[in-house]
């Protein structure tokens, strides 16, 4: 029994460790491109953006002194979060990226508006964000009073 | 004669619930328990090491794109929430894993806290679960989410124990670029080691929100819900249980006692059928933003019982169960609250909030202390102030809360002020790809 459980054990971990191969990201977080942008946002969509992975939430960020655009990368997760609306002041620092229609691209580490910072990813660009609307309910933080 | 009738009685229910739980039913409030380590070395404490780490071994073989832990120490001077303050610590241990396959993902994620004041109240928490981000165009999505959560508590609330299974679905949708539809619907079922408890709830929740130029944004909620208690009654015809002993529910004509040094009478009646219980609320919320770094909130929020009563006269407030009786369905009245959100230096987050809450709760009674009827229903009103500081850091996350309640009730085993202080730290240990 013992023996049968091992196997098992293994199986399902080396189906699951299938899933991890074959994954072709397009673009990654440098860090060596950070910025930091403060802007208005102009418009709000969702695109896809990488392979195998729900579409992004994308905001199109005009900057104040210079009227440069950026389109700055959220996350998937956080379209559903967090409710960002065209006129809304936000300091965003991320990592800025060019495609070949040569527009500017911001994959976005941390964002700052109405008192709040959400941190997307840590300081070498590894998302942070976990979970949708639902997972967040069971308190991930832990249970506090 | 009638006294000597009623103590036999109560000597057999008694008897015949000890032999159904195999363990006393004495709460062992106030007795001081084990250290963390050593109950550790207990049966059930080691299943749910080896659980842990095979949770683990998942989920580095998944190569989850997230993984965090988190540990939080929380101190109280009123556990229960009653006039019979009672101080405990709580130690609490969660983690986090999930893992993303295209538009679906899986989580998984457990919570083991202990308390040092009850360690018989020391639970396990878990849940597994996958979602589904559907977009409709550029600016709308659906939202799917299945779940499915085990609570598992030592013996004294263990009765709480519980498996259950949540449907959850959302829609948002921009009316324009300045204004949010949200819609969703949540169907839920828990299945309770004690019977009485189980339900079934709805409940559909619709915003609709708009952003003016002048930083100010408005919203207007709608929330209907509807909790079915499946069986909330006992086969039993009467039983009576002492004041020194711990027991659960009613049906209307009698009250428990888990805590606290009320007497009760426990009168269960003989009805077999399900009982609801529906809400209807609606929310007003203005936000301003004072800059960039500061954001303020006013809410107010009206609800209505639109049919039913609460099948069970006894309500306790613990703070670590979600207790059966005292959930969103369960009031009719009003709330008023305020949001003080800071961008500090060192970017430290802080939210200072204030809340006063007016409750009626139809279908309970107020008791004197003796437990004896007041003739009115209960009714509380409730002001709460709350800070909270936030600080990321690159691989980790500090947070401290602290909370202060002050409870008027026309029950005077629920007049009580309570302080409630909150320290933690999360690690965030990111497995995935760096896209």
């Amino acid at each position: 029994m013992r023996g049968q459980a091992k196997l098992s054990l293994f199986f399902i971990s080396a189906i699951f460790a299938c899933f991890s191969f074959g994954q072709e990201p397009q673009h990654f977080y440098n860090v060596d491109k950070e910025i930091k942008v403060e802007g208005t946002i102009q418009k709000i969509i969702m695109e896809p953006r990488y392979k195998n992975t729900a579409p992004f939430l994308i905001l199109v960020l005009e900057k104040k002194d210079t009227q440069q655009r950026y389109n700055i990368e959220v996350s998937p997760v956080w379209f559903f979060d967090h409710d960002f609306h065209k006129g809304e002041n936000v300091v965003v620092i991320g990592s800025l990226y060019s495609t070949k229609e040569k527009t500017q691209n911001i994959i976005a580490r941390e964002m700052r508006f109405r008192g709040e910072t959400l941190v997307l990813r840590d300081k070498h660009g590894f998302p942070n964000w976990r979970g949708g609307p639902m997972k967040k309910r069971g308190g991930r933080k832990g249970k506090r009073f | 004669m009638i006294a000597q009738g009623l103590k036999e009685k109560l000597t057999i229910a008694v008897e015949d619930r000890l032999l159904r739980r195999g363990q006393p039913l004495l709460f062992e409030s106030g007795k001081r328990g084990f250290a963390p380590f050593l109950s550790f070395m207990e049966e059930k404490m080691k299943k749910l090491t080896l659980y842990a780490m095979f949770i683990l071994f998942l989920s580095s073989s998944l190569m989850a794109d997230s993984f965090s832990l988190s540990f939080f120490q929380n101190m109280t001077n009123n556990l229960f929430q009653n006039s019979y303050a009672e101080p405990d610590q709580v130690s609490t241990l969660n983690f986090y894993v999930d893992k993303n396959f295209s538009q679906v993902s899986i989580f998984t994620q457990g919570n083991y806290a202990y308390l040092f004041e009850n360690p018989n109240l020391t639970y396990y928490v878990h849940d597994l679960g996958l979602d589904y981000l559907h977009p409709i165009n550029q600016k709308t999505a659906l939202y799917f989410s299945l779940a499915g959560r085990g609570a598992f508590w030592r013996s004294d609330y263990s009765d709480f124990n519980y498996f259950s299974v949540n449907f959850f679905s959302a829609l948002k949708t921009y009316l324009s670029q300045t204004s949010i539809l949200k819609a969703n619907y949540s169907l839920e079922y828990k299945d309770y080691k004690y019977s009485i408890f189980d339900f079934l709830s709805n409940s559909i929740h619709a915003s609709m929100d708009k952003y003016f130029q002048t930083k100010t944004t408005l919203r207007a909620e709608m929330n209907w819900g509807y909790k079915y208690f499946l069986h909330p009654f006992l086969s039993q015809e009467v039983i009576l249980v002492d004041e020194n002993r711990y027991f659960l529910g009613g049906n209307g004509k009698g009250k428990g006692k888990s805590s606290g040094a009320r007497q009760y009478q426990y009168v269960m009646s003989t009805k077999g059928e399900g009982k609801g219980i529906q809400a209807f609320s609606l929310t007003g919320l203005i936000a301003q933003g004072l800059g960039n770094k500061v954001g303020l909130r006013l809410s107010g929020m009206k609800q209505w019982t639109l049919s039913g009563n609460n099948p069970f006269t006894f309500i306790e407030e613990f703070y670590a169960v979600e207790n059966p009786s005292y959930d969103r369905f369960s009031w009719a009245g009003y709330e008023l609250g305020t949001l003080l959100t800071v961008l500090m230096p060192w970017n430290i987050q802080l939210k200072m909030g204030y809340t006063m809450t007016n409750k009626e709760f139809p279908g309970i009674e107020s008791l004197s202390l003796e437990g004896d009827s007041l003739g009115i229903i209960r009714k509380d009103e409730r002001k709460r102030f709350e800070v909270e500081a936030e600080k990321n850091f690159s691989k980790f996350s500090l947070f401290f809360s602290y909370f202060y309640v002050d409870n008027n009730s026309n029950d005077p085993f629920f007049e009580w002020k309570g302080h409630f202080f909150s320290a933690g730290i999360e690690w965030n240990i990111s497995l995935g790809e760096r896209r």
